[in-house]
């Protein structure tokens, strides 16, 4: 036989083996959820399209691809807490309540109406009629109970429920088919605004009660407009219409929407600039590559003001910042215009509360108290705290050089050289791996001044200031960690101001309470605001949003960075 | 069949093939070296397996606080590293661990989904394989026939301009040449696609038996998609196969060149042998032996990942997801995965040690 036809006959037997022993797709995984068994007739009306075998031609499904380098962590909203996960769960669910699109107003969501007792300690939710997942089967209020129930008790697996349940939830009931009651533990102001977390929106009651499922096998059905069909680890997940939902969200205008992922901004850069994907979503950030889509005729960069804040963590109860005047002088010589203009080219934006731009109350209380930079004022408390040209302050700044991406090394040189300006201050450097360098920082008995950044749970200024009083303040040490007490009368008030502003329930008093707390935080420097990263939405001309939806051009998405997939259209 | 399984079988025929040659027409002294090999694999598993679990729990750091970060309770940290055994004294989880791999169980990761490893493996192994593959033989190709080129025409015109063109493309970052691919073909010219392994339209609703898309078009008999995937491979099998083709032309070129001066060549020449015969036929066979090993150890090291080619177009396979449970300190995944690696190793070491035989009879184990 010759040479060539022993390798023909050779592909031919591996080919006809591989068929063989072919069995079930691997583009799904984990374990299966039998969600077939549906209860209603699939409506006629429906703008989307459930085949997902429809060939790639230009009279296919209309269909937008997003590019991301985000990754699916889990998609069971019990224990789900990424960003990414987060954004497939609000489109293909809903929670009791929602964001109207591009802002931080809230809106009916399965809940069509809301109501809360006097004492601010229970809500009462009536669900709206027909809310059906995307097989047709029907929720009601037994069925979101027993959500709440699933989600609260499999909190110990990753902590969502754990910081998004219990902590607020005392007891919860269905009133009725329609009426959930929840009651709290105590008159939580900004409850509503928890209740539109991916936690709160309901997995299909095929999901068993005492388990996490991570990775359901496609097609998986929320209540929400959207349904995942088809999900390839590491490649795309699609997205159609769930033909059964009945909210107040407008009908989908496309029938498929694609995810697609990537490992890193460059590359996604790339395939925008060649088409392969018609928007590119977080983290293409990097000032080149936004200078450089800038510049290709017909894509547009739309900039959503963040959520995600960089900050140093200022432990006050270690030496030397357990002194206030050293604090005040670490403030007062921050001079955050260098640190965007020099380590993020122009693109990130100072940050002079910890409550960034967009959210309730935010202020700039950082920048009325110290000016900075104030090398003259920083001198001043320094001298008032002992220190001096020939006794400089000895100080120790750690950070995790591998955690915040390749500019955190120069975020820290950067204030280094701001606080060594002084001529009063020596610096020393302490980089440390991530798990070891956050235990550190939390256990509060290793660094006196750290950075850390923070993304929100919920979109509320409560959740920019609370994590970083309480229990220990995640290294601030201005409460015991067991204990919650206050270390001193300053870090007393601070926390009567949280508790107030947190439990209250008129929006204008609640303005005015974190007015006061941020000046009083400012003031006792617990923590030391530097900036915050905005994300950008890049697309192309022939993708629009929804007009009568704010930040038309960032597509929809506002300060809660929710993108909503049913806003989009294509022209293509 | 379980992709990962189903990948091993596809790599294991060709294994078995050789096997059942060496023991059907092999040396007696072959066989037993062959046997002897595969006794000695156990215990070169068995130690990196032990070396890879002591090294992971030496290093600073463990996976339910880089998971949590700053979030969650010391209680539920505590509750969530007792839930994973990890409090377990180091003895029980080192038990756990060879009994597992005895068992052909990979375990289950501890971040990210709490997926199976196996389940994982199978998505990520096939899509290296099916990068690593190609560009090795592209880069053979390159490698052999230019360096015997080279070698026959030496100190002329096509040597020098062989050799250069070696030490440019083995000087060249692989991300960097990557990226200039990227900007050319796929931005500028728009021939080819920048990342992924099939269109995002076609791959839609593919059946993925193997993982191995190639295959799993052929299978499912959908051309568009086969042709989708051969278009996606052409920039990332390009570029990690010239770059390795620079080490392949300079060590065929200088193996040539030793053979070439060898007596039985001037020999075969006197003969009046045809100068392509002795070139081609005769010297290139004998000057194999290293390029072999070489191949070898080439493919072993990318089946670990070709973790800049993976990262530059986006491909989705063991680089990039090692290196990723390596951050996380996920024990159980990288644990797993290496362990799977030395397997591998082990298996193309063998079969290395079995192609000397068959390329240069003089070779007696």
């Amino acid at each position: 036989m010759k040479r060539t036809t022993k390798w023909l006959v050779l592909l031919v037997v591996l080919s006809v083996l591989a068929a063989a022993c072919g069995g079930d797709s691997s583009t799904t995984t984990a374990a299966a959820v039998d969600t077939t068994d549906t209860t209603a007739a699939a409506p006629t009306t429906t703008a989307g399209s459930t085949d997902t075998t429809v060939p790639a031609t230009t009279d296919g499904p209309k269909t937008i691809i997003i590019g991301t380098t985000d990754s699916i962590a889990g998609l069971d909203s019990a224990d789900a807490y990424a960003i990414h996960d987060w954004e497939l769960l609000r489109n293909i669910g809903e929670a009791l309540l929602s964001f109207a699109p591009g802002t931080t107003d809230i809106v009916p969501g399965l809940a069509s109406d809301y109501s809360v007792s006097d004492d601010g300690l229970v809500y009462t939710f009536n669900l709206r009629d027909d809310i059906m997942f995307g097989d047709g089967t029907p929720l009601d209020a037994n069925m979101y109970v027993d959500h709440l129930t699933r989600m609260l008790t499999l909190d110990g697996s990753g902590g969502v429920g754990g910081a998004l349940g219990t902590p607020f939830i005392d007891s919860y009931r269905a009133v009725d088919d329609r009426t959930v009651e929840i009651t709290l533990k105590d008159a939580f102001g900004y409850f509503p605004q928890v209740v539109t977390g991916a936690p709160y929106m309901p997995m299909h009651p095929d999901f068993p009660i005492d388990a996490l499922i991570e990775f359901p096998d496609a097609p998986v059905y929320g209540v929400g407009v959207w349904m995942i069909t088809e999900y390839v680890p590491g490649e795309q997940t699609v997205l159609e219409p769930n033909p059964y939902y009945s909210g107040s969200a407008p009908a989908p205008k496309v029938d498929r929407i694609i995810i697609r992922y990537f490992n890193d901004a460059p590359t996604m850069a790339k395939a925008i600039e060649a088409g392969e994907i018609d928007i590119a979503w977080r983290t293409i950030g990097q000032p080149d590559l936004l200078a450089e889509l800038e510049g290709v005729d017909g894509l547009t960069v739309g900039t959503v003001p963040g959520g995600g804040v960089r900050f140093m963590v200022i432990n006050h109860q270690l030496a030397p910042t357990d002194n206030a005047d050293v604090r005040k002088a670490l403030a007062a010589l921050v001079d955050r215009d260098e640190i965007s203009d020099r380590v993020y080219a122009g693109t990130a934006e100072p940050l002079y509360s910890m409550i960034p731009v967009g959210f309730l109350g935010a202020d700039e209380a950082f920048d009325d108290v110290y000016g900075a930079p104030d090398i003259p004022a920083a001198q001043a408390y320094l001298t008032a705290a002992g220190y001096s040209e020939t006794n400089k302050l000895e100080l120790q700044i750690a950070y995790p050089p591998e955690h915040y991406g390749g500019t955190a090394a120069d975020l820290i040189q950067l204030l280094s050289e701001q606080y060594e300006a002084s001529g009063m201050i020596n610096v020393e450097i302490i980089s440390q791996e991530w798990s070891t360098y956050i235990g550190a920082v939390i256990g509060g008995q290793d660094y006196a001044v750290s950075l850390l950044g923070w993304f929100f749970d919920y979109p509320d200024p409560d959740n920019y200031l609370a994590p970083f009083m309480n229990n220990g303040g995640l290294g601030t040490m201005i409460t015991d960690p067991d204990t919650n007490e206050p270390i001193d009368a300053d870090a007393q008030a601070l926390m009567d101001l949280l508790v107030q502003a947190g439990t209250e329930t008129d929006v204008d008093a609640r303005v005015a309470l974190y007015a006061d707390l941020q000046q009083k935080y400012a003031e006792n420097v617990t923590t030391l605001p530097l900036f915050f990263l905005p994300e950008h939405v890049v697309y192309w001309d022939y993708i629009s949003a929804d007009d009568a939806a704010a930040t038309i051009e960032s597509l929809n998405i506002g300060p809660t960075f929710d993108l909503h997939y049913e806003l989009l259209d294509t022209s293509k | 069949m379980h992709p990962l399984a189903l990948t091993f079988l596809i790599i294991g025929i060709p294994a078995l093939v050789g096997l059942t040659y060496v023991f059907v027409r092999g040396s007696s002294g072959l066989r037993r070296y062959v046997v002897t090999r595969i006794i000695l694999t156990l215990p070169m598993i068995f130690i990196l397996a032990t070396v890879i679990f002591v090294v992971l729990r030496l290093l600073p750091g463990d996976p339910v606080t880089s998971a949590l970060g700053p979030r969650g309770s010391p209680e539920l940290k505590a509750r969530m590293i007792d839930d994973l055994g990890l409090n377990d004294p180091l003895l029980v989880q080192y038990g756990r661990f060879l009994g597992d791999i005895a068992r052909f169980d990979l375990g289950t990761a501890l971040t990210e989904g709490r997926r199976p490893i196996a389940d994982e493996m199978g998505e990520r192994f096939p899509a290296t394989l099916e990068l690593v593959v190609p560009a090795t033989v592209l880069a053979l190709l390159i490698g052999l026939i230019p360096g015997t080129i080279a070698a026959h025409r030496r100190r002329q015109a096509p040597d020098y301009a062989i050799r250069l063109f070696s030490v440019i493309i083995y000087s060249i970052p692989v991300f960097w040449l990557g990226l200039m691919f990227q900007l050319i073909f796929s931005v500028k010219l728009g021939w080819l696609p920048v990342s992924g392994r099939i269109d995002a339209i076609t791959g839609i609703g593919l059946e993925r038996t193997t993982n191995i898309l190639v295959f799993d078009s052929i299978l499912s008999g959908n051309w568009v998609a086969f042709r989708s995937v051969l278009i996606h491979l052409v920039l990332p099998v390009t570029t990690l196969g010239l770059v390795l083709s620079g080490v392949f032309v300079r060590l065929t070129r200088i193996n040539v060149i030793e053979t070439l001066q060898q007596d039985y060549i001037t020999a075969a020449r006197a003969r009046g042998i045809k100068e392509r015969v002795v070139v081609y036929g005769h010297a290139l066979k004998n000057a194999m032996i290293p390029v072999v090993t070489l191949i070898g150890l080439q493919v072993a090291i990318l089946l670990a990942g070709a973790v800049l080619t993976e990262s530059v177009f986006s491909w989705p396979g063991m680089g990039r997801y090692l290196i990723d449970r390596i951050l996380a300190r996920d024990f159980t995944a990288v644990q797993s995965v290496v362990t799977m690696f030395a397997i591998f190793v082990a298996m193309i070491s063998l079969a290395v040690d079995i192609l000397y035989s068959l390329l240069d009879p003089r070779v007696r184990y």
